[in-house]
């Protein structure tokens, strides 16, 4: 009996590592790039940080397919490089068959920033090659900010306009003013002129002519 | 008889900062810059010297020498030298009017990013995403995101100068505040406008100084530097480079539009204009280099990030390619990278396809951008990379503003100041008439909002003044020369400052600049000839750069129409002086033959 279930184990794991080589028909590649992301706080990649990634996307497994028990032995990962890279595989709890690419997929896509935050990455330096990132949508603001400081400087510019043409209007209106009572002023002395002595009527009528 | 007093400058500093406010203008922060680099980096400075000389201050002082002996507009003072040329007054006015039309336009898109520069990220530094939020917009992805910002977002423009479409409100916005902010500086006509150039004419200068500290302290900025003053002395052979030098000093000091002559029309009789011509054109020169030694420390630091970011981008490829650890290639072995790889792993490397040189810093010093683009694409895309760059956008716009307005106000006088001095328009009140001159301009400048608004700015831009400035100019000093006489116009200088002028002037007026004038025109015949149909670049969105088309029949005969209508106003108006002499002969004849009837 327990040589049956030792065979099975090793048939399953054997299955497994089968299943999983680069490109695989159900399996993704994913690459780190921790030094470009982190600089000087970058950490090692060891077998912990592998032990961590399985168990994220084991979790991202439990959160699309809830009932299922998925853990760290489901999510097998072959071909690890250098750079940092590794093809991976999910199988189903009792380790029987392959979970499909789409629903790899959408797990990863909706644990997407889980997954980044557990590596201190982005979506830019864990790359799961073939799962486009479902970037953040736009912060579009009720009223567009350049057309607040536009109703700004359009108000202060009619407003300054408004002063200029005012001022020039009512400064004309106090020259006609002016000399309308200039022109009062002249005629009441013509007035006083005349009833003062004796007067040539002849020389004021000339006068009046040229004063024009 | 007060209202027939001119105005007049409060003092000769008005005047002169007004024409260094005119003169400095976008010309000498896009143009120069450009011409110096497409012509051998220092060694340009050597023609354009020597241009300045033979043609660019002597006309100057022509041009402020009739203005202020006949202190009238550009008509008028024309009319006033001979009747017949009266006409070339006239076509001084339409040119100004069709480079006020199209010339706002560019202050509103400085208006334009200028409003937003008010964002935390700069619109033009990341692309927006798409409708599916899955990546960048393709049209953005396939240029940078600064293209796309100003031909989709700033401008929406179309495929070609066929397609069009409705008015871009956000653009008509800026137009408006444009015009507006004309208006308000020449509501009043010399006494406001020579309060605005104590500002428009000064501030640019502190920009430009804050910006050069700036520049030369940016990572990179050296290379560009290093690369503009390197002398090409080859270049000088080039006679393109002389031509480009002469045309340059002409565009740059705004001779011929007829500002000046309105400017100096508004002076004292006896100002000392040839001292104040020759400081005017030695301070245009002047800031044309100072302003190409920024632009060139920050073309450096633009040259320098892209470059980095391509061997950055190529490092990253090799890295996925061959999964090396991130650790084993760094910057500045890239380079010696590829050439390892190529040897060991070709077929590999060759899938890559990577070029044989992929990354070249001269090659992207190299690519030299003139006009609207290198102001708002190029400088902006620099700009984002700045640390605070909201601080620098601001800045940078308020300056190209700045720069606008002062060559709009001088834009604007050059129509209004000939027009007043017609008595059916002085009769109106200063504020009335330059509204009206300001508002036919917005109206018709909205078709520059339309999608292909931005093509028809080229082709105004590029034949609109071109082709008649030179003729105007041309006439301009012939006529001074031979047909008022150059001793005639030695005693009018002579009156009004008390000396006559020394023979180094007498010969440019006489010899010097008409030959190079009709070099000049000849070679810009010669060129429009053989250059075949006129192009212009459409901006093509699924290839994501910019295309050369050719204009269709109507976009050809519209140039011909802008060249035709300026050039001709002075035959036809000698034709119609004539007519109307000949009008008048004859009731003097009838005179005569009555009184002998009579007698």
């Amino acid at each position: 009996m327990l040589e049956k279930v030792f065979l099975l184990i090793c048939l399953s794991s054997a299955l497994a590592e089968q299943l999983c080589k680069p490109d695989a028909a159900e399996g993704y590649k994913v690459r780190l790039s921790i030094k470009t992301a982190l600089d000087d706080q970058a950490y090692m990649w060891d077998d912990n940080e592998m032990f961590l990634f399985r168990s994220t996307v084991a979790y991202a497994m439990r959160r699309q397919l809830p009932g299922q028990q998925f853990s760290v032995p489901n999510i097998v990962v072959c071909n690890e490089t250098a750079r940092v890279s590794f093809w991976f595989v999910v199988m189903s709890p009792d380790m029987g068959s392959l979970i499909p690419k789409q629903q790899v997929e959408k797990a990863v896509r909706m644990s997407r920033g889980r997954i980044n935050s557990a590596f201190m990455l982005t979506d830019h330096t864990l790359e799961f090659i073939g799962i486009a990132p479902t970037l953040a949508s736009p912060y579009t603001p009720d009223t567009p900010p350049w057309l607040i400081v536009f109703g700004v400087v359009m108000g202060v510019v009619v407003a300054g306009i408004i002063f200029l043409v005012g001022s020039s209007v009512v400064q004309k209106k106090r020259k006609k003013k002016q000399k309308s009572t200039d022109n009062n002023a002249e005629v009441n002395e013509e007035h006083s002129a005349v009833n003062e002595g004796v007067y040539n009527m002849s020389f004021t009528d000339e006068e009046r002519i040229t004063r024009i | 008889m007060g209202k027939d007093v001119r105005p007049n400058w409060d003092n000769p500093m008005q005047f002169v900062l007004a024409c260094v406010s005119y003169a400095v203008g976008l010309g000498n922060v896009w143009r120069f810059p450009y011409l110096c680099q497409s012509h051998g980096g220092g060694g340009f400075l050597i023609p354009y010297l020597i241009m300045l000389v033979l043609e660019g201050i002597p006309l100057f002082y022509l041009e402020l020498a009739i203005g202020q002996k006949m202190s009238l507009g550009s008509i008028g003072a024309w009319t006033a030298i001979s009747p017949y040329l009266g006409g070339v007054g006239l076509a001084s006015v339409v040119t100004s009017l069709y480079l006020c039309l199209y010339y706002n336009i560019i202050n509103a898109w400085s208006f334009w990013y200028l409003f937003h520069s008010f964002q935390s990220v700069l619109p033009w530094a990341e692309c927006p995403v798409n409708a599916n939020l899955t990546g960048p917009i393709e049209e953005c992805e396939r240029a940078t995101p600064t293209q796309y910002f100003f031909y989709r977002e700033t401008l929406d423009i179309s495929s070609n100068i066929e397609v069009n479409g409705g008015v871009h409100m956000g653009q008509a916005l800026c137009l408006l505040l444009a015009w507006i902010i004309t208006y308000l500086f020449i509501v009043r006509g010399v006494k406001s406008t020579g309060k605005v150039v104590y500002f428009t004419a000064t501030f640019p200068y502190l920009v430009l100084f804050i910006y050069l500290i700036r520049g030369v302290t940016l990572h990179g900025a050296i290379n560009g530097v290093v690369y503009m003053f390197t002398p090409k002395m080859e270049q000088l052979a080039n006679p393109t480079t002389w031509i480009n030098a002469a045309t340059q000093i002409f565009f740059s000091l705004g001779l011929g539009f007829g500002s000046l002559i309105a400017f100096a029309s508004y002076n004292q009789y006896n100002n000392n204009f040839e001292r104040q011509a020759i400081v005017v054109s030695l301070i245009n020169s002047s800031t044309s280099i100072f302003a190409s030694i920024v632009t060139f420390s920050i073309y450096g630091f633009k040259a320098t990030v892209n470059y980095e970011n391509c061997l950055e981008s190529i490092r990253v490829k090799l890295l996925n390619a061959f999964s090396l650890s991130e650790d084993t290639i760094s910057m500045e072995t890239v380079l010696d990278w590829i050439e390892k790889l190529n040897t060991t792993y070709p077929e590999q490397f060759a899938e890559l396809g990577l070029e044989a040189v992929p990354c070249d810093l001269n090659k992207e010093l190299d690519t030299a951008v003139e006009g609207t683009g290198l102001a708002f694409i190029v400088y902006s895309e620099a700009i984002k990379n700045m640390p605070l760059p909201q601080f620098w956008s601001v800045l940078y716009f308020i300056m190209l503003l700045l720069l606008g307005m002062g060559s709009m106000l001088g834009n604007v006088t050059a129509i209004i100041t000939p027009l007043r001095d017609f008595k059916i328009f002085s009769r109106m009140s200063n504020e009335l008439f330059n509204g009206l001159v300001c508002l036919f301009c917005l109206l018709l400048g909205f078709g520059f909002t339309t999608p292909s608004g931005n093509y028809w700015f080229t082709m105004f831009n590029d034949y609109g003044a071109t082709f008649s400035l030179l003729f105007i100019v041309l006439i301009e000093v012939i006529t001074v020369s031979y047909i008022y006489g150059i001793k005639r116009f030695e005693k009018d200088i002579e009156d009004m400052l008390g000396h006559r002028p020394n023979w180094y002037w007498k010969i440019m007026w006489v010899v010097v600049s008409p030959v190079l004038l009709i070099a000049l025109f000849i070679f810009y015949i010669v060129n429009y000839i053989q250059g075949g149909t006129p192009t212009y670049q459409a901006w093509d969105k699924d290839l994501g750069k910019a295309v050369v088309t050719e204009y269709p029949v109507f976009g050809q005969l519209f140039i011909a129409l802008l060249l035709v209508s300026s050039v001709s106003c002075v035959p036809l108006t000698a034709l119609y002086a004539y007519c109307k002499k000949k009008q008048r002969k004859q009731p003097n004849q009838r005179k005569r033959t009555i009184s002998t009837v009579s007698a």
